[in-house]
């Protein structure tokens, strides 16, 4: 966490309750989240801790019951839809389990409509098309029909849609929650990438070699942040002397690999 | 807006059969208004158009010949007037028919003023001296052509002289033919004097153009009290014309514009379901639009344009296919010609601007609506409702539970079942009424004298009455025959001329059919149509005065008759009533009255052969035609209303599909059969067509002869006209519908299964 | 067994026979009901590493009973262990009985020592990663794969912990 960056998203105190049918369902109870630029956070927790409904509202698709979010230093949790909807093209990427591609536009188009609402030109967006479906290896796919991909692919297609209006913030719900070993190393490389890149990344997910991943690890539970670790670079060195409060995070590998046959 | 562009064509390349379907209704309704329309506009006023092109004049009036007319120029309000044309009665003969018509001569120059507007081949020439010009609605009901060879007679036959028809002509001097006989031909001086020598049997024809319109009722009384009105032989002014033009197709125009009016509420609703429905199932994707993006006044904006395109082109193709098929449609139409037929521009700007309105209303509404959800409540999204205590009870009662699922998930989405039922109601309802149209026409086809139509007059031709009249008694097919004379009355006061009918005696009546009150059965009793009546502000009971070559005779009326021929106004009385010396221009003649079951064109070229041409038959406009028309008419517009229906159907089914889709799941888990699942499907759709349709049926079944009542009324024709469509026809109808519910229901289940719904859209 | 006992020790003084009674009522069905005299060989042992201390108590209806005593050494070693994550072969057992002593001990932060627990797990599962891009055979990348799955595994559980005892 670099100190001197400016903040990206910030939440206070967000909740978000759900009346349906007589029956109160508390989502999220009181979230305080902060991103800075060029940050990684994985956000992890039991089915049912609010991550989806942090990510929704994050993003402009849920509108919060209570609470501030802040991102870049303006307030945007009582903007309109229409706001939010600019807000995201330029601005924001997402991969959500439910909202992937849009079912009547091909593959490609799915890709180049997302960069052209952010923006680019037609040229520019077809190249950033390419350039993303190719790291996913989804090129031959490119003219077919998101009702003929198979779940992963849609999944991958989903992520090359988010990343290609270069957003400053890229939210994603479960990114590998389909997806084989292969399929899922590819997007983890593709997200490592743009990490690299200076892309501030939050996304939810169960699985631990994603969230490790991240720069942190942010633990919600019963609509309630419960921790929130950094997760200093891996240690195949050792760290000095042990603070307590950030305990050092040493690992002697090859006794994990011994001891866990 | 690249992005927009694109997202609209993706979706109706995706969406293709359904786009089309838009498009066609658009199309179907816009050209049945239009065709409507423009019969309507062409029937109402095919007069005026005339009437400005040929400049023409707005009061006629045939004089005894030599009569002084020039005096007439110098009265206050005439600005202009025709110089005397000759005009005499005479035969026209074609090998199959002889048909009674007024030579006039005019010379090859053609006039200042009432100028007739050639509309195929030439005007006179002087290079063709036997040559001559049909008034274009004569020749076609003769069947007459450019080039034809034809034998011209005089009123006693005694001269018979062959011409050639070098030209066809419109004019707005009187009525169409055959509503006003006889029918006109234009010849050159010299071919009128050959035809008819002598002058004793020849009238003048002066044309008076005047300042004010509206003062053409005094102007008539002084021109009469100038000449004398025993020089007159009949006035005619230009609102008797321009009625006699608009007299037969409001009818048909009316009817046809109530039905598209209602049609285009049909359609309005039929779009604002396929919306709605497109909407629903697109819930998920507008999420998604939203989330990519797009603001909520865009996704408004793309759906409302990708709509209006389809509409755009729906009208576009709608002005097409009106403007392809009006000219067939009048051809059928006794009186239409192409000057008198162009929609005008206000109604089409009307109709195209009212249609295109309702879509994007129909549209940009729902769509508003779905872009104020938060995208990610979309996705929660889905119909609520419980299982009620009417379901629960019947699968206790251990009725099948596809049966009772089915018939709940017809209800379970509140606003589109209502949308539904009305977009397939409706459409029912003027099937219906479409229906019990047809039943009147057969009514009155079959029974034209029932309505109080002559079928078939008979003239005398070369022959003498009695002789005339010994053929037709010999005749087999006629069950009776009158003797009959029209005599033209002048009206004094109301300063115009009208044609009355003597038809039998008062001792031996024509059978008219009397609504109201009773036939006449005594010298100066008389019958009259609605329409004469309400001309002259009398009742039945009360008293109509009138001349006849000076002559005064007061009638009483004593019954209403329904007549449509000569556009509702007629008076019929017994022939002893007329004063027979002074009455000019008397024509006798037969009216037939056939024998139940007997085509009156059948029997007419019967008589014809029998008499060896001799005869003069008149078929008085077969209602046939007419209807035939108006029976075409309807079965286009029950196609379209059935496409209509269609469109609604198909939009249940979709929806009906994906809620399927996102069920089917659970179904199975919960222990139904993927058939008791797909029998589900097929049972909402039936159920909600079947409440729809039978809904519409028997609305319309009540609905059907009160307007068809009303509508006649309207025209002069009196009540009593209508009739309710058959049940049986109904009952068909209705199990039609249903049917094609069902199975449209069975075959989207068996396809809509191949498409993976819970991977693309979500859960 | 030694963890346990410190633990046990750091809420009051006890003798063998109670700490036996109260090991049962902790673990319960978990564990095998504890020998005695593996108690009283423990004990010594912790005594002699100066972990804990006795003293003889003077009861005058029966024989003598010693009554064992967390020192300040032994607080320390127990803290040390507590804040530690667990590691090593029974890494679950381990944790488990730190999650069960919790209040015991005196540290009650469970939903803490949950937390500490999970970092641990993570850095692991990070360190995996490194080394996984880093090797490019096959045999030791499914070695390591085996134990990335172990590590989701114990990050489940360490899940269900939460819910159950948090």
């Amino acid at each position: 966490m670099t100190n001197g960056a400016a903040m990206l998203l910030r939440t206070v105190g967000l909740t978000k309750i759900f009346r349906g049918d007589g029956v109160r369902v508390a989502a999220l109870r009181g979230v305080d989240v902060a991103l800075h630029h060029g940050e990684f956070a994985a956000v992890i927790g039991p089915s049912g801790s609010g991550k989806s409904t942090l990510l929704h509202m994050v993003g402009g698709l849920e509108p919060p019951t209570n609470g501030e979010i802040w991102l870049n230093g303006a307030r945007v949790d009582g903007l309109s839809q229409a706001r939010w909807a600019m807000l995201r093209r330029r601005h924001i990427g997402f991969v959500f389990q439910f909202f992937n591609l849009v079912s009547n536009m091909t593959v490609a188009d799915n890709v180049e409509l997302a960069a052209l609402m952010g923006g680019a030109t037609r040229r520019q967006a077809r190249d950033r098309r390419e350039e993303l479906l190719a790291e996913l290896g989804l090129a031959a796919k490119a003219d077919a029909a998101p009702a003929r991909l198979s779940g992963g692919e849609q999944q991958r297609v989903a992520l090359a849609r988010a990343m290609a209006n270069r957003p400053s913030l890229l939210l994603a719900d479960e990114p590998t929650g389909n997806l084989d070993s292969a399929a899922s190393q590819a997007v983890l490389r593709l997200l490592g990438k743009a990490h690299a890149d200076g892309q501030a990344i939050l996304l939810v997910t169960h699985d631990a070699r994603v969230a490790c991943a991240a720069d942190r690890v942010i633990s919600l539970f019963d609509g309630m942040v419960i921790d929130d670790a950094a997760m200093d670079l891996p240690l195949l060195r050792a760290t000095p002397a042990a603070d307590r409060s950030d305990p050092p995070l040493r690992t002697p590998l090859p006794d994990v690999l011994k001891l866990r046959g | 807006m690249g992005a927009v562009a694109r997202w609209i064509r993706a979706d109706m390349r995706a969406s293709a059969g359904q786009a089309t379907a838009v498009a066609g209704v658009v199309a179907g309704v816009m050209t049945a208004l239009l065709l409507s329309a423009g019969l309507l506009q062409g029937a109402t006023n095919p007069w005026q158009g005339l009437f400005t092109a040929s400049r023409g004049a707005q009061i006629w009036l045939h004089l005894a010949p030599r009569t002084y007319a020039a005096s007439l120029r110098s009265l206050p309000d005439v600005t202009a007037m025709t110089s005397p044309d000759e005009a005499t009665a005479a035969t026209m003969a074609q090998p199959w028919q002889r048909t009674r018509v007024e030579l006039r001569a005019m010379r090859p120059v053609l006039p200042a003023i009432g100028r007739p507007l050639v509309s195929s081949g030439r005007w006179l020439s002087s290079a063709v001296p036997g040559g001559v010009v049909l008034e274009v609605t004569l020749a076609e009901a003769v069947h007459a052509a450019v080039g034809d060879e034809l034998t011209l007679d005089n009123v006693d036959g005694s001269i018979a002289t062959r011409v050639r028809v070098v030209g066809l002509a419109e004019t707005a001097d009187q009525g169409f033919y055959p509503d006003q006989t006889p029918g006109l031909i234009w010849v050159l001086p010299g071919l009128l004097q050959r035809v008819e020598p002598d002058p004793g049997r020849t009238q003048e024809v002066v044309g008076l153009q005047i300042s004010d319109p509206d003062r053409t009722g005094f102007v008539v009384q002084e021109v009469v009290t100038q000449v004398g009105s025993s020089a007159v032989g009949s006035v005619s002014t230009w609102q008797q014309v321009k009625q006699s033009m608009a007299r037969r197709d409001p009818l048909l125009g009316l009817v046809l514009a109530l039905f598209g009016l209602v049609a285009l509420g049909a359609a309005v609703l039929a779009i604002i379901n396929v919306t709605t429905g497109r909407v629903l199932v697109q819930h998920a994707e507008l999420g998604m639009l939203q989330a990519l993006g797009f603001t909520p006044a865009q996704l408004t904006l793309m759906l409302t344009a990708e709509h209006g395109l389809l509409t755009a082109a729906g009208i576009v193709a709608g002005l097409l296919g009106a403007r392809l098929l009006m000219p067939l449609l009048l051809g059928a139409v006794p009186g239409g010609s192409a000057a008198s037929v162009a929609v005008p521009a206000g109604w089409s700007a009307l109709i195209v601007g009212g249609t295109f309105a309702a879509v994007v209303l129909a549209t940009a509404v729902p769509a508003w609506r779905a872009g104020r959800v938060w995208p990610a409540a979309t996705v929660r999204a889905g119909p609520r409702g419980h299982l009620s205590r009417l379901a629960s009870t019947a699968m206790a009662a251990r009725l099948p539970p596809a049966i009772v699922l089915g018939s709940r998930a017809a209800f379970v989405r509140r606003m589109p079942a209502v949308l539904t039922i009305a977009g397939l109601a409706v459409p029912m309802l003027m099937i219906t009424i479409g229906l019990g149209f047809w039943a009147t026409l057969d009514d009155v086809q079959a029974n034209p004298a029932g309505i109080g139509l002559a079928t078939v007059t008979v003239g005398p031709g070369s022959l003498t009455m009695a002789q005339a009249g010994h053929m037709i008694a010999a005749d087999r097919d006629v069950r009776a025959s009158y003797r009959c004379v029209q005599a033209v009355g002048l009206v004094p006061g109301e300063t115009t001329t009208i044609t009355t009918l003597g038809m039998g005696t008062s001792g031996r009546p024509y059978p008219f059919d009397v609504v109201f009150g009773h036939l006449y059965h005594a010298p100066e009793q008389a019958v009259a149509t609605q329409a004469l009546l309400d001309a002259f502000g009398v009742q039945v009971g009360q008293f109509l005065q009138m001349y006849f070559g000076g002559v005064p005779v007061t009638f009483r009326i004593v019954g209403r008759i329904i007549d449509p021929q000569y556009g509702g106004e007629v008076l019929a009385y017994g022939t002893d009533t007329l004063p027979y010396e002074g009455a000019p221009s008397a024509a006798e003649f037969y009216s037939l009255v056939l024998r139940p079951g007997v085509p009156p064109s059948i029997a007419a070229s019967r008589l014809r052969g029998i008499s060896g041409g001799r005869l003069d038959i008149g078929l008085v406009s077969d209602p046939g035609d007419q209807l035939g028309v108006l029976r075409g008419a309807l079965g286009a517009l029950i196609g379209v209303l059935a496409l209509i229906a269609l469109t609604s159907l198909l939009t249940a089914l979709r929806v009906g599909i994906r809620d399927h889709q996102r069920d089917v799941q659970v179904l199975r888990a919960m222990g139904l059969t993927p058939g008791q699942i797909k029998t589900a499907v097929v049972v909402r759709t039936t159920v909600l067509a079947f409440v729809a349709v039978t809904f519409g049926a028997l609305a319309g079944r009540f609905g059907s002869s009160y307007l068809i009542g009303a509508v006649s009324q309207a025209y002069g024709l009196g009540a009593g006209l209508g009739r309710a469509a058959p049940p049986y026809a109904v009952a068909v109808t209705v199990a039609v519908a249903v049917i094609a519910a069902a199975a449209a229901g069975a075959l989207s289940v068996r396809t809509g299964n191949r498409i993976p719904a819970a991977v693309v859209l979500g859960p | 067994m030694r963890m346990p006992l410190l633990a046990l020790l750091a809420k009051e003084p006890a003798h063998g026979y109670e700490l036996k009674t109260r090991l049962e009522k902790v673990f319960g069905e978990a564990y095998p009901s504890p020998n005695i005299g593996q108690i009283y060989v423990t004990l010594q042992r912790l005594e002699r590493d100066g972990l804990v201390f006795s003293q003889d108590v003077v009861q005058t209806t029966r024989p003598n009973k010693r009554v064992y005593e967390l020192t300040d050494v032994g607080r320390e070693a127990l803290l040390t262990w507590m804040d530690r994550p667990s590691d090593g072969p029974r890494v679950r057992d381990d944790f488990f009985m730190k999650l069960a002593l919790s209040e015991h001990a005196g540290a009650s932060d469970r939903l803490g020592l949950i937390n500490r627990q999970r970092r641990h797990y993570l850095s692991q599962m990070r360190g995996l990663t490194e080394l996984m891009t880093d090797c490019d055979q096959r045999i030791p990348q499914l070695l390591i794969e085996g134990a990335m799955l172990h590590l989701q595994a114990d990050l489940d559980w360490l899940q269900r912990c939460q819910e159950e005892m948090v």
